[in-house]
């Protein structure tokens, strides 16, 4: 039973990463970033192709988050000046070019065969429950990180630039300050965190393919934050919560709906989700964790 | 050289279905401001509602007439529950909730349809030969229809009372407000004229294709591309943006290769935002 | 932004003190306890409750008969979704909560390679119905523990180049769709009409959800191809095959049956379908082992047996885990059990078709194991070659023409 619920929380805790860097960048910043899984998957296929050739683990990590970063700059480059609206579009873009290339590049991705027998995390050193712990242990590491970092971010001059751009942009060029460098980095850190989380990913299923990096994920953090909180640390760590005890739930939904049949089920979680998004942006934007009188 | 032809014959066929669906979301973004990523999941429900029709009177016309009465209804009725509340705030709120009915829209089609797919059974013809080029009338039907429908949409634009006061409120909501056009109404005749016109092309793809749950969401991004590049807010730009991005699509794909062809519309996409982001017709009205 | 350093450490504190909740102590008894894992809801759902329902009622078939060597076999059922994080968890769910020793019935490719690390790692079973190659070898079969019960997309495709040969084609051209499953089937022709000194003129890889097809259509019809071998599912091979007539072209189409079904006949009607071939591997329809599936998946599911293959080999993986325990002896372990299976599937024993005749003729020879959905003759990676079918479509209607065996 441990062992089941521990590989629920690892996965929530890879979720909580995909939050937080999506937080970091609409929540604090205002960046509406539709192609968040496109980080992910960069950071899962770098870690994974690396390993498959022998690189070590210490050096295949901190690469998926650096790769992860190298792609969000130039896509930051480009397109951070755009009305938000455009850049979700393309953001939502690029990240479909991305599973397009890992579809099609087979020398480099094995393309939609996808890369099995990923190494386990500490697979030399750990085995049964005591590697989980430590697999779970490591995230939970990197969350703390990532949140300790966020709270020195909130309270630095970088922090307050960042909050200014999202709650009055113009305000901010009137200043005289450019908001697009600032926006740049936002977008690369919250991108090192997906790739981060990308990396945890791929090595704790063991397994990945292009089909596994659909836009749904993007979504699924977008209904994560949306119903924890925009803006929120907690309501990352609440929204992933609430998000994976929805997927993991619908197991059970069908004993008390048996009018839905097993086919329908997929498309019942699609419905939530979608309803969620919607109800939650009409009649609570400020998600269950804040209130949202800043914005 | 007469596959090449043939090859931008195809291209034009996808491109007036991609060109009519952007029409619809540059409609609702020249007017609301935001970009509606649930227009493909409209397309997808006049596929569904023309399919319920043909099947009923197994007539094509009766059919596109129910898909296009569908898609009329369901833009009205996300303005009503969801738009209309979310008018004023910031466009991601709009268009994150657009997301969302694209969602419910899928899954209810999944639950009531299933996943399988549905087709238009309409008759199949071998092609004329016109010298070495094949032509397929079917094609030229599709062609005619869409034009038809461009047409229409010009005319309740320019030479109706709503459509005038439709684009009054796209140059200026204050001033339209001012001179007292009721601005409900007309985002009622907006977005039902949007939802239709997306309808329409989830008809004409559905014929082209097969009809399944997904087949709208799937075309958001070349839609986009073409919305953009056509200029937001310009209706003409829109059809010949989709022509250009669908014919481009055919012809580049002996060089770039099958499986980036969809690429190509993000690329095209890029590129427009960057060189010239009020598109090829646009009016200067910012996307920076 | 605000936020208390107490928020923080409340919520860290959450998501490290979840795993701590419960803890149960799984006490051994005298049973196997297996883990059905099938694909009941997500794109496999058509077959997945069957599937299911099968396991279960071929385990209770095997308890009936008084189990299996001194021990009764008992099922856990959970839903991959048809996707691999789900299948992933339910697997984690299956190995940790309820103590299973195999996993049975696995449907995608993705979930099959997806949950292989987790069983190897536990040292327990993983039978699939999946056709990717990748699940042959090491790293996914890096123990022999996976067994498959279905045809090898490889397989598949070597079945259509004897098809093709037997069609007397000289010129074949192939499309796959994108996927594991279509390129595996046109790679798998390529090769074994290559191995046979014949030439593929063309091969065309092509992504899904494209409003129109004719670029593809047009690079592969201007090789002069006199036949196309298709790795494709029903969406595509419909928009192909519609576009295709619509050229005016008269190339003859290999399909395979997932595609070429009745759905597409009805789609397209009986002028553009007149003469496809459409091949699919087949359960061991005449054995009398299919008919004791048939009659089980009827009660079950009111419906044929013919109408699920996955179905009979979820019957099979049972009957067949059951007879190697029973071959193995009492309490023996996974590692003996998987030792076993081979030999009582595999040839130069006595034929039996059932559990309870297998049982009776192990206490006085070898056994082999003729099963519901083929023959059951693992090769060295714990894969098997069933029968196909080769049908031609004929004014509307699919029609069975022939048998081949690889």
């Amino acid at each position: 039973m441990d062992a089941y619920l521990i590989a629920i929380a690892i996965i929530t805790a890879i979720y909580v990463l995909l939050a937080l860097g999506l937080n970091l960048q609409y929540g604090l910043t205002g960046i509406v970033n539709f192609g968040h899984v496109g980080f992910f998957c960069v950071g899962a296929y770098t870690t994974a192709i690396l390993s498959e050739h022998g690189v070590p683990l210490v050096v295949s990590f901190p690469l998926a988050a650096v790769l992860a970063m190298a792609f969000a700059w130039p896509l930051g480059l480009v397109s951070i000046r755009l009305r938000e609206d455009y850049f979700a579009i393309v953001s939502l873009g690029f990240s479909e070019v991305v599973r397009l290339v890992a579809t099609s590049e087979r020398w480099l991705t094995n393309g939609v065969q996808g890369i099995a027998g990923i190494p386990k995390l500490f697979a030399g050193w750990l085995t049964g429950p005591a590697q989980s712990y430590a697999v779970l242990g490591l995230l939970v590491a990197f969350n703390a990180l990532a949140i300790l970092a966020m709270l020195r971010i909130v309270r630095s001059p970088f922090g307050r630039m960042i909050e200014a751009i999202r709650d009055n942009e113009e305000a901010v060029k009137a200043l005289g300050k450019d908001p697009a460098g600032f926006k740049i980095q936002v977008l690369v850190l919250g991108a090192a965190l997906a790739g981060l989380a990308g990396a945890v990913y791929a090595h704790y299923i063991g397994y990945i393919s292009p089909e596994q990096f659909l836009p749904l994920i993007t979504f699924q953090i977008w209904m994560a934050i949306i119903m924890g909180g925009v803006g929120r640390i907690s309501g990352a760590l609440v929204g992933a919560g609430i998000l994976m005890l929805f997927l993991e739930g619908s197991r059970f939904l069908r004993d008390v709906m048996p009018f839905i049949s097993e086919v329908s089920m997929a498309s019942v979680r699609l419905g939530v989700v979608g309803l969620a998004l919607i109800l939650f942006t009409m009649y609570r934007p400020q998600g269950l964790m804040g209130d949202f009188t800043r914005k | 050289m007469s596959g090449f032809l043939e090859l931008a014959i195809s291209g034009l066929m996808s491109g007036l279905v991609i060109g009519l669906a952007a029409l619809a979301l540059t409609l609702v973004f020249g007017v609301a401001r935001f970009a509606n990523a649930a227009t493909g999941d409209f397309m997808t429900c006049g596929a569904y509602a023309a399919l319920l029709g043909f099947g009923a009177t197994g007539s094509m016309v009766v059919g596109g007439a129910v898909g296009l009465a569908a898609g009329a209804l369901v833009g009205m009725v996300s303005y009503l529950l969801v738009f209309r509340t979310l008018e004023g705030r910031p466009s991601v709120s709009a268009l994150l909730a657009s997301i969302g009915i694209g969602f419910v829209i899928r899954a209810v089609l999944g639950v009531v349809y299933g996943h399988g797919q549905q087709v238009f059974q309409l008759p199949l013809v071998r092609p004329w030969r016109v010298y070495d080029l094949r032509i397929q009338p079917n094609d030229l039907k599709i062609g005619i229809t869409a034009l038809v429908a461009l047409l229409v949409v010009f005319l309740v634009l320019h030479a109706t009372p709503i459509g005038r006061r439709m684009r009054a409120v796209a140059d200026d909501p204050m001033l339209a407000r001012v001179s007292g056009i009721a601005p409900r109404q007309v985002m009622l005749a907006l977005w039902a004229l949007s939802g239709a016109v997306a309808a329409l092309a989830g008809v004409l793809l559905g014929i082209k294709t097969v009809v399944s749950p997904e087949m709208g969401w799937e075309m958001l991004i070349p839609v986009f591309a073409a919305a953009v590049l056509g200029g937001i807010g310009h209706p003409v730009g829109a059809i010949l943006a989709g022509v250009l991005l669908g014919v481009l699509q055919e012809i580049a794909t002996p060089y770039v290769g099958f499986t980036y062809k969809l690429a190509l519309a993000f690329v095209i996409l890029l590129a427009v935002l960057l060189v010239r982001p009020k598109g090829l017709f646009g009016r200067v009205e910012g996307v920076r | 932004m605000t936020l208390s350093r107490r928020q923080t450490l409340a919520a860290l504190a959450g998501s490290v003190l979840l795993p701590a909740l419960s803890r149960t102590a799984g006490a051994q008894t005298a049973a196997f306890r297996i883990g059905a894992l099938n694909p009941i809801t997500g794109a496999g759902a058509p077959y997945g409750s069957g599937m299911q329902k099968m396991i279960v009622a071929a385990a209770a078939m095997v308890n009936d008969a008084g189990g299996a060597g001194g021990r009764t076999l008992e099922v856990s059922s959970e839903d991959t979704q048809t996707q691999p994080q789900a299948a992933v968890l339910a697997a984690k769910k299956l190995i940790e909560v309820n103590k299973v020793q195999a996993i049975l019935g696995t449907w995608a490719s993705g979930v099959s390679l997806a949950v292989a690390p987790l069983t190897n790692d536990a040292g327990i079973l993983l039978m699939n119905t999946s056709g990717a190659p990748a699940l042959s070898v090491p790293p996914a079969n890096a123990k022999g523990l996976l067994y498959r019960f279905q045809a090898t997309n490889d397989r598949f495709g070597r079945a259509f180049a004897e098809v093709a040969t037997k069609q007397g084609f000289k010129r074949p051209a192939t499309m796959a769709f994108n996927n594991a499953s279509g390129i595996g089937n046109t790679e798998g022709f390529r090769k074994a009409w290559e191995a046979k000194g014949g030439k593929v003129v063309e091969n065309v890889v092509y992504e899904p959800n494209q409003p129109s097809y004719r670029a593809e259509l047009q690079k592969v019809l201007a090789a002069k191809p006199d036949v196309i071998v298709m790795g494709s599912y029903l969406a595509d091979t419909t928009i192909i095959l519609r576009e295709w007539f619509q050229t005016g072209e008269t190339t003859k189409f290999i399909i395979p049956a997932w595609a070429a079904n009745p759905d597409l006949v009805k789609a397209l009607g009986p002028e553009v379908t007149e003469g496809l071939i459409s091949v699919d591997s087949i359960s061991n329809e005449g054995s009398d082992a299919f008919k004791a599936f048939d009659a089980a998946y009827q009660k079950a599911m009111g419906q044929p047996g013919l109408s699920n293959v996955y179905a009979a080999m979820t019957w099979d993986m049972v009957v067949v885990l059951a007879l190697a325990m029973e071959a193995a002896g009492p309490n023996a372990d996974v590692a003996a059990i998987s030792a076993k299976l081979r030999e009582v599937a595999g040839p130069g024993g006595k034929a039996v078709s059932t559990f309870a005749e297998g049982k009776a003729a192990l206490k006085t020879g070898k056994i082999d194991y003729q099963g519901a959905s083929s023959i059951l003759d693992f090769d060295q990676y714990g894969d098997v070659t069933p029968d196909f079918s080769v049908s031609v479509v004929e004014k509307g209607k699919i029609e069975r023409k022939y048998i081949v065996k690889l």
